[in-house]
């Protein structure tokens, strides 16, 4: 693979792989968000 | 090259939609209460984590035609297209949050900007939002409703009209009760099957379509402009007017100013950098596959461009894809319209209930049903409107101009004590005006009308990158880039922006609006504006 074909990978891949992580962040903030509201017990939403 | 799309059978095209809409409808049953309250109701009684706040303010932010419109622009002016959609769109929820925490100060328990404008100014200047939100918010619910039934006749044997009820009772049905309440925890779920079903079909688009080899090769049928990652064409015809319209609608729409009141005011910033990444990540990269269908030299069916993220997953990937496709596309259209029906409910009940009919002695119970009522009436119109297809591209560019020519005033609301309502009303009545006259060519845009509209849009945009300076930075660095951004905007301008219509009236409003605005506050000898009341004066309805 030469560089500028590397290039367009990654130009067109870096968005799915974006999109992953801020997937896990939000899930995992939602997680702590559940349990904060657990321990306090108040509603999720 | 020739292609057709897939079509499921009606059996399987029911059930994917009885899925998707009883697993919300149940989802919404494991937080019903039995009685809701208002504030609830409207902003989830302003505590929201960050999970649900930035999955929210995602959810709501892409509608269906984001997708559409990114790939869109991906086809038609090259490797820079997407970003021209996706990136401004996405910028333009993270410029809102300074304002936002702003929003928050000033009145902490409010549910709608317009009641804090009410507090500011008045009914005349609050009425302004409310009208502008309406139409909005209807405009909206309808282009989602549409949206589905489009996908569903384009996928299926079912007409256009079923697609459009199914959509339009589906998302009426877990949101009725619960308000936004259902909506924000909804959205969770719906952006969690949104992104992803994005992080699988980009990049198997990518690779059925030949990986990046083949997608370079394809690179070169493509124009000198279309390879340009600094295209001049894509700036002015896609990147710069979307920015505008984009800023006007982060601003002055109700579904984003509700989840800014709902949030819990410690996330208010990583809430909307979540958010901005998301959104930008999502539809940049769906955006790619309108550039995979260019660099493949794909001709979108009957021409229409809409077309092109159907037809190359139909083509390229399996029917499961293409369920999963379905099921992307279903969710983006109901997570917007479930929030526009929360807009519209939340803006009846307090803005034209609340304010303006109990006059702030409002009873709760009728003010939820009244909220109820409105869900039920907005969806019978989206319903009704989506169904006759109506042309709405007209009242589409009125309400953006709208959201357009309140920026500035609702801004220098907030932060100077001099604005005045007469300052606000006139500012927006005169700038609509204008950006008219603009923006149907009313006039011949020639001489030294030309060069008068050229240089308010300099201002216009000097306006602009000012308020962006001054969210962030401070008033000094707001009215340094905004001088620097006047002069640059001059030298571009003059001679030249005549022929971009659609951008030259956009910064119209802006200009107008902020030199009305300005001017008559300076020359008002009314008594300076103590902030504090608004505070004291946006209450809960249920204390």
């Amino acid at each position: 693979m030469d560089a500028k074909t590397a290039f367009y990978a990654f130009y067109i891949l870096m968005w799915p792989a974006l999109t992953l992580g801020v997937l896990v962040y939000i899930c995992r903030a939602v997680w702590k968000d559940a349990k904060a509201a657990k321990e306090n017990n108040e509603d999720l939403v | 090259m020739d292609m057709e799309f897939y079509q499921f059978s009606t059996p399987v095209v029911l059930i994917m939609l009885a899925v998707f809409y009883g697993g919300t409808y149940l989802m919404t049953k494991l937080i019903r209460k039995e009685e809701e309250n208002t504030d609830a109701y409207m902003v989830a009684n302003e505590r929201l984590g960050i999970g649900f706040a930035s999955s929210s303010m995602t959810a709501t932010w892409i509608w269906a035609a984001s997708f559409y419109a990114a790939a869109t622009s991906g086809y038609k002016y090259g490797v820079s297209g997407p970003l021209h959609y996706g990136l401004w769109g996405a910028l333009m929820i993270l410029f809102i949050y300074p304002f936002g925490q702003r929003f928050r100060k000033l009145a902490p328990k409010a549910h709608t900007l317009g009641e804090l404008i009410h507090a500011r100014h008045g009914s005349s200047s609050q009425l302004i939002l409310a009208v502008s939100n309406i139409l909005g918010s209807t405009i909206s619910l309808m282009v989602n409703f549409t949206a589905a039934g489009a996908l569903v006749a384009v996928l299926s044997p079912l007409s256009f009209q079923t697609g459009v009820i199914i959509a339009g009772v589906g998302v009426l049905s877990y949101t009725l009760w619960s308000g936004f309440r259902a909506a924000v925890f909804t959205d969770f779920a719906q952006l969690v099957a949104l992104m992803a079903v994005a992080v699988i079909i980009i990049p198997a688009v990518l690779f059925a379509m030949g990986g990046p080899e083949t997608f370079v090769s394809g690179l070169g049928s493509l124009t000198s402009e279309q390879q340009n990652f600094f295209s001049r064409e894509a700036i002015l015809e896609q990147g710069a007017p979307y920015f505008f319209a984009v800023l006007a609608y982060a601003i002055g729409n109700q579904t984003i100013s509700q989840r800014l009141f709902a949030v819990d005011e410690a996330h208010i910033k990583p809430t909307f950098i979540t958010a901005t990444l998301g959104y930008g990540a999502i539809v940049i990269g769906l955006g790619m596959i309108g550039l995979l269908a260019l660099a493949a030299g794909i001709q979108p069916v009957d021409g229409d461009t809409n077309n092109l993220i159907p037809q190359v997953v139909s083509t390229y990937l399996s029917p499961i894809m293409v369920a999963l496709f379905f099921i992307l596309v279903i969710g983006s259209l109901s997570s917007t319209a479930d929030s526009d029906l929360c807009a519209l409910s939340a803006i009846v009940m307090a803005d034209v209930y609340g304010k303006n009919i109990a006059k702030d002695n409002p009873n709760p119970e009728r003010m939820l049903l009244i909220g109820r009522i409105t869900m039920i009436v907005a969806t019978m119109v989206g319903i009704v409107f989506a169904s006759f297809k109506l042309d709405i591209l007209v009242m589409l560019v009125f309400v953006g101009a709208l959201w357009g020519t309140i920026v500035f005033p609702v801004i220098a609301s907030v932060f100077w004590d001099k604005v005045t309502n007469a300052a606000f009303t006139w500012s927006v009545v005169i700038a609509m005006i204008l950006f008219c006259v603009v923006r149907f060519e009313l006039v011949p845009m020639t001489g030294i009308t030309a060069y008068a509209f050229e240089i308010i849009g300099a201002i216009g945009g000097a306006v602009v990158v000012g308020l962006m300076a001054f969210g962030f930075l401070g008033v000094r660095m707001g009215v340094l880039v905004a001088i620097v951004g006047g002069i640059f905007g001059l030298y571009v301008s003059i001679d030249f922006m005549r022929e971009y219509t659609v951008l030259l009236a956009s910064l119209t409003a802006f200009g107008v609006s902020t030199i009305v605005c300005t001017v008559m506050s300076l020359l008002s000898t009314e008594e300076r504006f103590d902030f504090r009341s608004i505070g004291e004066e946006v209450q809960s309805y249920d204390s």
